[in-house]
């Protein structure tokens, strides 16, 4: 009998150990990880971005946010109202945000500190805070179409922000820390804050603030629909300085428009007009066709192209070919590209990157367009080469003029000079690519002396020169497209000027894009004086020597 | 002095010690793993108090061999005298823990009566049964249950222990069926049973302290509240079900160390085993009980008196009702009764006191083939 018992026994013990250890192990082990695992949220901080100088144009700031549990909270409650009144939203506007149950829900992200302390004043059953990281652009405005911004929940939505996000965001997600009844927590030397890494930039605080203010100016003064200015270092291919109209705040970016937020200078098109003449010009040089001094005669005012006369603004009347440019005639210019032929205008556009992008290190770049030689038109010789019936960015055109003033080699723009782990170590460095010569150094160094003279006495760009350098630049204007007619509108011109200095030993390549300036609409009238007023004060500030400063002046100073 | 006797090494139940042994290092790993500091600041050291008490209980069980078990037969009535006097004393000198009067402070110790009484009760209950003669008539059962078992019982519920008082009872019954009784005795014990069962049974639940009533009623219903009575229950059963086939492996068990389950070096220690030691490990240890309790059995037949037998099945039976109550109530098979696993649970009293039993086992076992002494 006795051994029935035993038997008895130890089989339900037998059978008990397997539905509990092998049928049921699943849910009873999930049962007690729920119990003894807690998640918690890693803070994660996104790196900092800093200009080249090392100054912060983006950070984080600690603030408390506020949440509620709505299985604790008292719906009803008097204090809700409080609540409300506290963060400035109606009553039923947060009792919205309240579910019937639940364990947690946001009621507002990101307080300033002095309405948390408030809200913790009133000290309401239900609710919390936590500690968010608040990207602030301490800057504001400055450079915010470089810098980009982020979303409520520190996501990547646009510029350097968007295009380094991988670099720049800290893998956040949870850990899990063990922890026992009394909910100590068990483990320790776990990391709960995690940091992105740092960005240097290419940017220069101090010319991206002349710029900004310059534009700003141009604006009012020309009741401009918008406009774009880049400013790049000639030979490395950094971006000292990019700014465009419209523009945002980054730190409230939610309220702007998306174009606003846009970055114009790299995901516009616009018909570059004369400033596209070097396109020509350069062709005609390498391949011989002309020489500086080459005749042409442009007294009749005008050229017909396919039935289609196209006229200069002032009748010249024998230019050489230097004063073609210097004179930006659209006359001379078709002439040159006539001789040119199209299938080598088409080349050298290629060569200086029209109609391919840059490759830019920042989000959202267009490539723009020049039709391959097979499609142009009938008219299209005495288009293109004044710059009509070609889409272009205006970074492409700093480019090719950049192209002129480094000696021929066609540079990558970046904004992004070097990425900084946390812990110091570089992680990325941006990498001169080889320098690729589209054009030789003395069709560069011809092209350089052509491109002072626009500046001179009698040329289109007087506005531009500089007291103490020298500045080799082109003026553009052209006919926009009207989106309703589709056809070239007689109001509406984009005026720009491109350029750099000093002219012999560049520092900075610069180019103003004004759109559909009031008034006047010539880029030496409009665009030339911007540039001017850029470039003296980046000269300046970047100490360079003024050309006509003799040694002995300086010596005088040095002691 | 103690005389050695050659037979008696020869004989000498080596089989039972080592597994008992074997056990006993189980469940002191196992109190380690259970109560083993997870933060700084805890430091427990069960583990420790729990090996020297075995030393001491190695002793006792050697003591308990040195000597024919006859003798226990005539001491039969003093010592369940002292124990009787001793299960009384808790009422005066006792202290209390966890919601029980049943331990008495003898200086640092404290000592735990009703562990020895089982044992003493054991010894007299088989003393009563082998020295009647013939069939247990109807005066003589009725004596033994009220003089030898009731009073005990009761006095046991008041303390209150539930465990040892079923116990007892239970053991009480075993013994008497075994030893061969009456059919119209059972008979009339039964409806006895049953006519006094409301009244009894009302008096045992207005008897019942308020956590007592809580386990019957989690036993029953232990999905009410999981934090709440059914607690216990709910987390011993996740403790073992999260052993799985081979376990989380030594010291890597959580339920016992991040304190979810109570008692866990306790009576709850079998789940902190088979959490970290999984199925495989439990019906492992599952199998050195059902030899200790398998090998009783065989001493209990193969004894070479009705004393002997009487008292090797109830040391016997005591086992197997400790071991599968026990388990039985960690697998949430059983009611929480609050009785300790044999050899394995912390806890100084239980272990000499088994130890000691397992000592009359073996002294048993070992003198089966001596006809005088």
């Amino acid at each position: 009998m006795l051994n029935t018992v035993i038997i008895f026994g130890f089989f339900a013990v037998f059978l008990r150990l397997i539905d509990l250890m092998i049928f049921n192990h699943k849910l009873l082990s999930e049962k007690g990880q729920q119990q003894y695992l807690k998640a918690e949220e890693i803070q994660s901080r996104r790196g900092i971005i800093f200009d080249r100088m090392g100054r912060e144009l983006a950070l984080n700031v600690e603030m408390e946010s506020l949440y509620c549990e709505p299985d604790i909270i008292n719906r009803d409650s008097e204090s809700i109202k409080k609540l409300a009144f506290a963060i400035e939203k109606e009553p039923k506007e947060v009792f919205a945000k309240i579910p019937r149950n639940g364990k947690f829900v946001w009621i507002e992200r990101k307080l300033e500190p002095s309405l948390s302390d408030k809200i913790k004043r009133l000290n309401i059953k239900g609710t919390g805070f936590m500690n968010e990281a608040k990207r602030v652009y301490p800057k504001g405005r400055l450079a915010s179409h470089i810098l980009g911004f982020v979303g409520i929940d520190n996501q990547a939505l646009e510029g350097i922000e968007l295009q380094y996000d991988k670099y720049l965001r800290a893998k956040g997600g949870k850990v899990f820390l063990d922890r026992d009844a009394g909910g100590r927590i068990l483990s320790s030397g776990i990391e709960k804050e995690v940091k992105g890494n740092n960005i240097i930039l290419t940017i220069d605080e101090g010319l991206q603030g002349i710029i900004e203010k310059e534009i700003d100016k141009a604006m009012l003064k020309w009741r401009a629909s918008a406009a774009s200015v880049i400013m790049m270092d000639p030979f490395t291919g950094e971006i000292l300085a990019l700014a465009n109209r419209p523009s945002f705040d980054p730190n409230t970016a939610g309220r702007y428009r998306d174009f606003e937020k846009k970055n114009r200078s790299i995901t516009d098109l616009y018909e570059p007009g004369s400033t596209f003449k070097i396109i020509v010009g350069v062709g005609a040089l390498e391949e011989k066709i002309v020489r500086p001094d080459t005749i042409f005669d442009v007294s009749k005012g005008g050229i017909e192209v396919g039935g289609k006369v196209i006229r200069d603004v002032h009748k010249h009347g024998v230019l050489t070919f230097k004063e073609v440019i210097q004179k930006s005639s659209n006359v001379g210019s078709i002439m040159i590209g006539l001789k040119l032929g199209k299938d080598k205008i088409y080349k050298y556009a290629k060569l200086l990157g029209i109609g391919e992008k840059t490759h830019i290190d920042l989000p959202g770049e267009v490539s723009g367009w020049i039709h391959p030689p097979e499609r142009w038109s009938a008219t299209s010789l005495g288009a293109i080469p004044i710059g009509q019936e070609v889409a272009v960015t205006p970074l492409q055109i700093l480019r090719a003029y950049s192209a002129i003033a480094n000696g021929g080699f066609l540079v990558r723009p970046h904004v992004v000079s070097e990425i900084i782990s946390p812990e110091g170590e570089v992680i990325y460095s941006f990498n001169k690519m080889e320098e690729r010569y589209v054009i030789s150094q003395s069709t560069a160094e011809t092209f350089r002396e052509i491109l002072k003279s626009v500046v001179w006495e009698g040329g289109t760009g007087r506005c531009a020169s500089v007291d103490g350098n020298e500045v080799a630049g082109k003026t553009g204007t052209a006919q926009m497209i009207d989106p309703i007619t589709k056809r070239y509108s007689k109001q509406k011109y984009v005026s720009s000027f491109v350029g750099f200095v000093p002219a012999d030993n560049p520092r900075l390549a610069l180019i103003v894009v004004i759109y559909e300036p009031k008034g006047q609409i010539y880029g030496g009238v409009v665009a030339a004086p911007i540039f001017r007023d850029i470039a003296d004060q980046s000269l300046s500030y970047l100490n360079i020597p003024r050309e006509d400063d003799t040694g002995e002046t300086l010596l005088v100073v040095s002691r | 002095m103690i005389h050695i006797d050659r037979r008696l090494i020869k004989n000498f139940d080596w089989v039972t010690l080592s597994i008992v042994i074997v056990i006993v290092f189980i469940g002191i790993l196992t109190i380690y793993s259970a109560t083993r500091p997870v933060l700084e600041e805890d430091g427990y050291s069960f583990y420790i108090r729990q090996a020297i008490w075995l030393i001491f209980g190695i002793a006792g069980l050697f003591l308990m061999v040195s000597f024919d078990y006859i003798r226990l037969s005539r001491l039969s009535i003093y010592l369940y005298i002292i124990g009787f006097i001793s299960l009384i004393s808790v009422f005066i000198f006792g202290r209390e823990g966890m919601g029980a009067q049943r331990w008495i402070s003898l200086g640092p110790l404290s000592f735990q009566p009703s562990e020895f009484f089982k044992l003493f009760y054991v010894i007299m209950l088989s003393h009563q049964l082998s020295s009647a003669n013939g069939a247990l008539r109807t005066i003589h059962f009725f004596r033994l249950f009220f003089l030898v078992v009731f009073i005990p019982f009761v006095l046991l519920l008041k303390q209150p222990d539930l465990g040892t008082a079923l116990i007892i009872l239970t053991i009480f019954l075993s013994l008497t069926l075994a030893r061969g009784i009456q059919r119209k005795i059972l008979i009339l014990f039964i409806i006895i049973g049953i006519i006094s069962l409301p009244f009894i049974g009302t008096i045992f639940w207005e008897g019942l302290k308020d956590y007592q009533k809580n386990r019957i009623i989690a036993f029953m219903e232990p999905g009410v509240d999981p934090t709440g009575i059914g607690y216990h229950i709910n987390q011993s059963k996740i403790t073992v079900g999260s052993g799985k086939l081979f376990g989380k492996g030594y010291l890597k068990g959580t339920q016992g160390p991040f304190r979810f389950l109570p008692e866990k070096h306790t009576d709850f220690i079998f789940a902190v085993f088979s959490e970290e030691w999984g199925f495989l490990g439990s019906i492992s240890l599952l199998s050195l009980y059902m030899l200790i309790i398998l090998r009783g059995l065989k001493t209990a037949i193969d004894a070479r008196d009705d004393f002997g037998r009487y008292l090797a099945l109830g040391i016997t039976f005591m086992f197997l009702i400790y071991c599968i109550v026990n388990i039985g109530m960690t697998l949430g098979i059983m009611p929480v009764v609050g009785i300790p696993l044999p050899f394995m649970s912390y806890g100084g009293t239980a272990l000499l006191s088994n130890l000691i039993s397992l000592g009359i086992l073996i002294n048993i076992r070992t003198r089966r083939f001596e006809l005088f002494h």
